[in-house]
């Protein structure tokens, strides 16, 4: 079972003290990547709930930059301590209270303290008295002894209605949170110990603040709001923290004068304002000889100001909302994290990106418009790829094994902006069977009807299987209708494109010649046939195993076509809603549909006798068949009627979706599993070659198919469906985030009582004039002539379809 | 729909990378581009060498490395070179039209013969005649010197006699009968000394060996057409003969067994020869090819191996005979109006004097120069002028972006400035890309509502001239229906805007009129073409 996907940019990473490795919080666990290859190095695994803070343990001498320790927190609970190179846990701290932020000041004010005792300042999730009948959360910020592995007695600094960040100043002297629009500071005490009495002052500001940042040396913070200012106090503190100085008196007197921009009675010189964002500010940090300002924002371009001055300079052009900039000790080295789960690593004098830590990107949100339009995942089952539509007008391969972004393919050429409205969509990607072929389709979305294009991309890799490159364009490949699929020949070079327009064309690929020490050339896709069925909307299309069948979906039929010819070899129907999803399994003569809607439905189809088998009534979000197997998955969406809810609550634990595993000739699901997160997520099965697998599965014995569940979040587990991991599963279920439980055969119909539908006598029936419709004659004459029945068959059907019937008077 | 085939190109980093605002792609044609054997055969660059008066019955190069091709035409024989494709010299010492020419195995020698039935031996260099051979009593067609002897020749004439020559004697060793008619056409073999073939207008090829005592032909094949021309291909085992509209090719080894008859030529084929192709550098990936060419004026080129026409090339003209140079570097092609056509490909002569270089430097030191001091001039510009060597490491300066003047208005935000500038500007494909940028970007209805009149007349041209092309209409037509809504009050208080919308609805019009004609084409059409697919 593998895991992966997961959020690089849930909490700030840390770098190590030689700036070689990057500590990145992922999910219960801390990942060490390497800075010179942006590969993972290894990992910290023993928190059970998500690290929301890593510290690394800075060197106090230029002989000690190989030290690597550090101090994590979670929401389990505990802090823990760990020298990451080997990587090995040291130490475990209880305090029993979820930690949201943990700061360690002592660690980089490097002064001996009291007994060597070592403070930790955290924001712990604590609860206060109800409230008007409800448990109100909020968050508390706390001192805890990391030496005696206590909390300090007694002590909060304050309580917050959230969870807030505690941020740090670079020499450990202050440390401050955030509270809408109040700015608490406090000074950390030199000779700090358990009961000390710590000082406080207050910044406020009339807008809600979204981050602020410590200079490194003198007594200057800024702070960013929502509205894309950039507030700088100087001299903060001065009154309060500066007691018992020389300067008493004559601050005293300053304070009759003017302090310009200083609101109410705040405790500093001056306040002055910067703006460019024109959204909230994420990202603000001082270089670490406090020369610049680093700022950015929800539009993805990081800015340097010049301190002094107020100069800017720009890295544009990221892509993704800023999330954290993170300095390293290396001066010249530093990490931004973006919200599309990229960290990148930056050469700080020439803004330069030198690599990139690639994670999973995130499903892109689309306009309500085209909700359900998309299928931005695909698989590619030999390798374990996942191809993922991402919104930078990207296609991104990720490494289901690996756990890492392989490659990025740009469909359009675009420069993305987060926050502007989105007006291009990449919304369908398919791979070839082998992965070398890949196809992709754009929506331009039209301005006031004005403008819009859809476009349909082919694309080939060269002799070595990473480079995709365009080969063929097509614009409005079926006029203006949107493209619904596009499905690849498991063994020819040809696919096919489906549209919400009626119709389906069938591309063939014109092969050039082929070079000797060169790629394709001329390659060249060109349409080789256009199908339709009574101008229905066809909004699924795929191929048979053995790529002797074509199955393209027409609205509640399925018609099935010989891919060559083009010829109608037989309709299937009918669905109650309209079918969304075909697909084959394996080699066995059964055919999988979906529809969705009111009245949805997982129907399995039997080719030999061109009838329904089984169905189901089950919101369905994904299938997929095994390819050698007679066996598929489907997950399916929990209902989510109040009703539901309640057993949902008791027996699923939050867990939205299940996963059935069926064989396709029986009814009764094989397996069970629950998951959370099942909107928009995807399965697959994947072929394995045991080599690839080598070290990440414990047991000799690997299995050959694999079943890849990604979730909404794009989150994913890999698992064997039919070993024995479904007991395996449970141990690992704790997981909070994607947690697969194995729960295998439960008690299905005390759940779903209401839903079998199933009906033994659809399967007796023949196809040919009996489908259950309420105007058979539109369909007792469709399919290609050599299939109907004969005449004197088709026509006492006929004038019987035409005859009233009187059903209700047969009592 | 539109189909648009993309050159492959370099992906880099998404990151921090602009793109331009490019037109949509444009449609490749549909018929298949050339291959890399076509692109080899055009790749030899015509030419044409003209006022040679008459037909030109006869081209043979000189094998020696001089590449010097003789062509007779008339009563004289032209020398030209390969390289310049010029004349260098000509032979006039003949009483009658030559028929046929060839050189010695060492290019020193030239044969010709001629209509009056004689055959001449010439010094090429003096353009002496050495030897007078005269013994055929009706006209010479055909005389060739083998190809691994150098004291006999081979001739055959219209008195239907093969006679095997002494040169230095002047003398005829054999006569040898057996053909029925005109002997037109013969070929030595290049695996042996003593063996050639030769064709008739009696059908039949005739294989001799000079070694039979009785004279009389090892081996004949029969054609079936009056043999225009007869040739050994290189291995020794097949020759290929041409006449009648075919070109067939026999197996020896095998007793004379027909391989192959090509028979794409729509005339008589007059003339054939064998070509070459592949990289010039490497002499084993050269395959051969068989040349033909014929009074349709069509050369086509064979592949024997694959049994297949790789490559076919029509001139203006009937073809009479065709060379190719030993170095496989010039085609020459002679037609019956005293045209050559002449190919030559572009030598590479710069590799091979790089290579020689190269080995040069290896064995001589090269002289070193004054060592230079800084009290010389040359000092402070030396390295200014070298250049890189292969295995030096290059530091790329990273390539500047250049903007178009409308991408840098489009990244200034100057939406309306930007459109205002692509409609005046030449190219409509980049003010259609524009357009298509501003409907991403939510703007172009913005832009349009705040034109003034006059960049409004502007717009209202452009969309005049270009709406009915199929390529735009999709956004234009819409447009233009959202212009004539937004701005009708602009329009109707302006004359010049209402000639504009004049103009723009005779357009229109005009579209409709067009489109309504294809549509009566369509209803005639498709009913006959569902009967041709019935069938």
């Amino acid at each position: 079972m593998i895991r992966g996907g997961k959020s690089y940019v849930s909490s700030p990473p840390s770098f190590s003290n030689d700036a070689k490795k990057l500590l990145v919080c992922t999910g219960d666990t801390v990942s060490i990547f390497s800075t010179t290859t942006a590969l993972q190095i290894s990992s910290l695994e023993g928190h059970t709930g998500p690290v929301t803070a890593v510290i690394v343990e800075p060197a106090c001498s230029p002989a000690n930059i190989i030290l690597c320790y550090c101090w994590t927190a979670s929401l389990d609970g505990t802090i823990k301590y760990w020298d990451f190179s080997v990587p090995e846990l040291m130490k475990t701290i209880d305090i029993r209270l979820p930690i949201f932020s943990m700061v360690i000041p002592s660690l980089l004010s490097q002064q001996p303290t009291e007994n060597n005792e070592m403070f930790a300042y955290v924001c712990v999730e604590g609860q206060i008295a109800r409230r008007e009948g409800k448990l109100v959360v909020c968050g508390h910020i706390k001192k805890c002894n990391l030496t005696k592995c206590r909390l300090a007695g007694g002590i909060t600094l304050k309580e917050t209605k959230k969870p807030e960040l505690l941020i740090v100043s670079s020499s450990g002297k202050f440390l401050g949170v955030r509270v809408k629009r109040k700015l608490h500071i406090w000074k950390v005490p030199e000779m700090d110990s358990d009961r000390v009495v710590i000082k406080k002052v207050t910044l406020h500001h009339t807008k809600n603040m979204t981050v602020f940042a410590f200079h490194p040396t003198q007594r200057i913070m800024a702070a960013g709001d929502v509205t894309g200012r950039i507030l700088i106090w100087r001299g903060f503190g001065d009154r309060t923290f500066a007691i018992g100085d020389a300067s008493l008196n004559e601050r005293d007197l300053k304070d009759d004068e003017e302090r310009p921009g200083v609101r109410g009675d705040d405790d500093a010189d001056s306040c002055t304002t910067w703006h460019w964002h024109p959204t909230e500010v994420n990202v603000l940090s001082f270089s670490s000889d406090g020369a610049y300002l680093y700022s950015g924002g929800n539009e993805g371009v990081l800015v340097v100001w010049q301190l002094d001055t107020g100069k800017k300079k720009f890295l544009p052009r990221i892509g993704s909302p800023l999330l954290y900039f993170t300095y390293s000790p290396d001066p010249s080295f530093s990490s931004i994290s973006c919200a599309d789960n990229q960290i990148h690593l930056l050469i700080t004098p020439s803004m330069a990106i030198l690599k990139s830590i690639s994670g999973i990107k995130l499903p892109c949100s689309l306009p309500e418009t085209h909700e359900g339009s998309c299928r931005g995942v695909a698989f590619d089952p030999l390798s374990g790829l996942v191809a993922l539509c991402t919104e930078n007008y990207c296609i991104q391969f990720y490494s289901l094994f690996e756990d890492r972004g392989i490659s990025e393919v740009q469909v359009c050429e675009r420069n993305h902006q987060p926050g502007d409205d989105i007006t291009v969509i990449v919304n369908v990607v398919a791979l070839s069977l082998d992965g070398s072929l890949m196809a992709t389709s754009e929506v331009k979305l039209a301005e006031e009807g004005i403008g819009g294009l859809v476009c349909l991309k082919f694309w080939v890799s060269g002799s070595q299987k990473k480079e995709l490159s365009l080969s063929t364009v097509i614009y409005e490949p079926h006029r203006d209708a949107g493209i619904s699929a596009i499905a690849f020949h498991p063994t020819s070079r040809m696919a096919v494109s489906s549209s919400y327009g009626g119709d389906f064309k069938v591309w063939v690929c014109k092969d050039g010649i082929e070079q000797k020490d060169q790629k394709l050339q001329n390659t060249c896709w060109s349409c080789h046939a256009v199908g339709s069925y009574k101008k229905k909307a066809m909004a699924a299309a795929t191929f048979s195993t053995d790529g002797s069948v074509l199955a393209v979906a027409a609205e509640t039929f399925i018609t099935l076509w010989d891919p060559n010819k083009v010829v109608l070899v037989a309709v299937i129907g009918e669905s109650l809603m309209p079918i969304v999803t075909l697909s084959f399994v394996g080699n066995s003569e059964y055919l999988v549909s979906v529809s969705r809607g009111s009245k949805p439905q997982l129907s399995v189809w039997s080719l030999s006798k061109l009838s329904l088998s089984w169905s189901y009534k089950l919101n369905v979000e994904a299938v997929a068949s095994a390819m050698d197997a007679s066996s598929f998955a489907a997950l399916i969406l929990l209902p989510t009627s109040s009703k539901f809810m309640e057993i949902n609550e008791s027996s699923f634990q939050g867990r939205d979706g299940l996963i059935l595993f069926f064989n396709a000739n029986d009814p009764v699901p094989a397996v069970t599993w629950s998951v959370m997160k099942a909107n928009g997520g995807g399965l697959a099965f994947l072929q394995v070659n045991p080599s690839s697998l080598e070290g990440n599965i414990p047991d000799g014995k690997s299995p050959q198919t694999l079943l890849a569940y990604i979730n909404g979040d794009h989150e994913y587990v890999i698992f064997d469906p039919c070993g024995r991991e479904s007991q395996k599963l449970n141990v690992i279920r704790k997981e909070g985030v994607a947690a697969v439980e194995g729960t295998g055969p439960f008690g299905y119909a005390s759940l779903y009582g209401e839903l079998p539908e199933f009906d033994p006598k659809r399967n007796t029936t023949s196809w040919v004039p009996s489908v259950s419709s309420e105007r058979p004659w539109e369909t007792i004459f469709s399919g290609s002539s050599h299939n109907l029945p004969p005449l004197t068959k088709l026509c006492s059907s006929f004038l019987e379809s035409l005859l009233e019937k009187r059903t209700d008077v047969v009592e | 729909m539109t189909t648009a085939e993309v050159q492959p190109e370099q992906h880099h980093s998404t990151l921090s990378r602009t793109f331009p605002i490019k037109p949509k792609l444009k449609p490749k044609a549909s018929t298949q581009s050339q291959n890399s054997e076509s692109k080899y055969w055009s790749s030899f660059k015509n030419q044409q060498i003209p006022d040679l008066k008459s037909s030109v019955p006869s081209l043979s190069f000189s094998p020696s490395s001089s590449h010097l091709f003789a062509a007779a035409h008339s009563a004289s024989l032209t020398l030209f070179s390969s390289f310049t494709l010029a004349p260098s010299s000509s032979i006039s010492s003949f009483s009658d039209v030559v028929s046929s020419s060839s050189f010695r195995s060492d290019g020193s020698l030239l044969a010709a013969s001629d209509i009056s039935g004689l055959i001449q031996v010439f010094d090429v260099k003096t353009r002496t005649p050495l030897r007078r051979l005269r013994s055929h009593a009706r006209p010479v067609r055909f005389v060739k010197y083998p190809s691994l002897d150098k004291l006999h020749l081979v001739s055959g004439g219209d008195d239907s006699l093969v006679k095997y020559w002494d040169v230095a004697g002047e003398s005829v060793v054999l006569d040898l009968y057996g053909h029925k008619d005109y002997v037109r056409c013969g070929d030595c073999s290049p695996a042996n000394a003593e063996m050639f073939v030769t064709g008739s207008y009696d059908h039949r090829v005739k294989v001799w060996d000079v070694r039979v005592d009785n004279s009389r032909s090892v081996m004949e094949v029969n054609h079936g057409a009056p043999v225009e021309d007869v040739i050994y291909l290189p291995s020794g085992g097949l020759i290929a003969t041409a006449g009648g509209n075919s070109v067939k090719i026999w197996d020896l080894i095998g007793g004379g067994k027909m391989v192959y008859s090509m028979e794409s030529h729509n005339k008589t084929v007059t003339s054939i020869c064998v070509g070459k192709v592949g990289k010039v550098d490497l002499e084993e990936s050269m395959q051969y090819r068989i040349l033909s060419v014929g009074l349709d004026g069509y050369m086509k080129v064979f592949d024997y191996a694959k049994m297949k026409v790789t490559h076919s090339m029509r001139f203006p003209a009937p073809l009479m005979s065709v060379g190719f140079s030993p170095d496989s570097m010039t085609r020459v092609i002679g037609t019956s109006n005293g045209i050559i056509f002449a190919g030559r490909r572009k030598s590479k002569e710069n590799v091979k004097s790089g290579v020689v270089d190269f080995w040069s430097l290896g064995s001589v030191e090269k002289p070193h120069g004054q060592v230079l001091r800084p009290s010389y001039h040359r000092y402070f510009h030396r390295g200014q002028s070298d250049k890189p060597s292969q295995g030096d490491y290059l530091v790329m300066r990273p390539k500047k972006v250049k903007l178009a003047e409308h991408e840098k208005l489009l990244k200034k935000f100057r939406h309306k400035e930007a459109l205002v500038l692509v409609l005046g500007g030449k190219n409509p494909e980049t003010a259609v890309a524009v357009m298509e940028e501003l409907v991403a970007r939510r703007k172009l209805l913005t832009s349009v509502s705040n034109l003034d009149e006059e960049e409004l007349g502007l717009l209202l041209m452009f969309l005049q001239k270009h709406s009915t092309m199929p390529r735009h209409s999709n956004l234009l037509m819409g447009l233009t229906k959202k212009v004539l809504e937004t701005r009708a009050e602009d329009i109707r208080a302006s004359d010049a805007l209402k000639g504009h919308v004049r103009n723009l609805k005779r357009s229109v019009e005009e579209e409709i009129r067009i489109q309504q004609s294809l549509l009566e084409i369509q209803g005639i059409i498709s009913p006959l073409l569902r009967i041709a697919g019935r069938r």
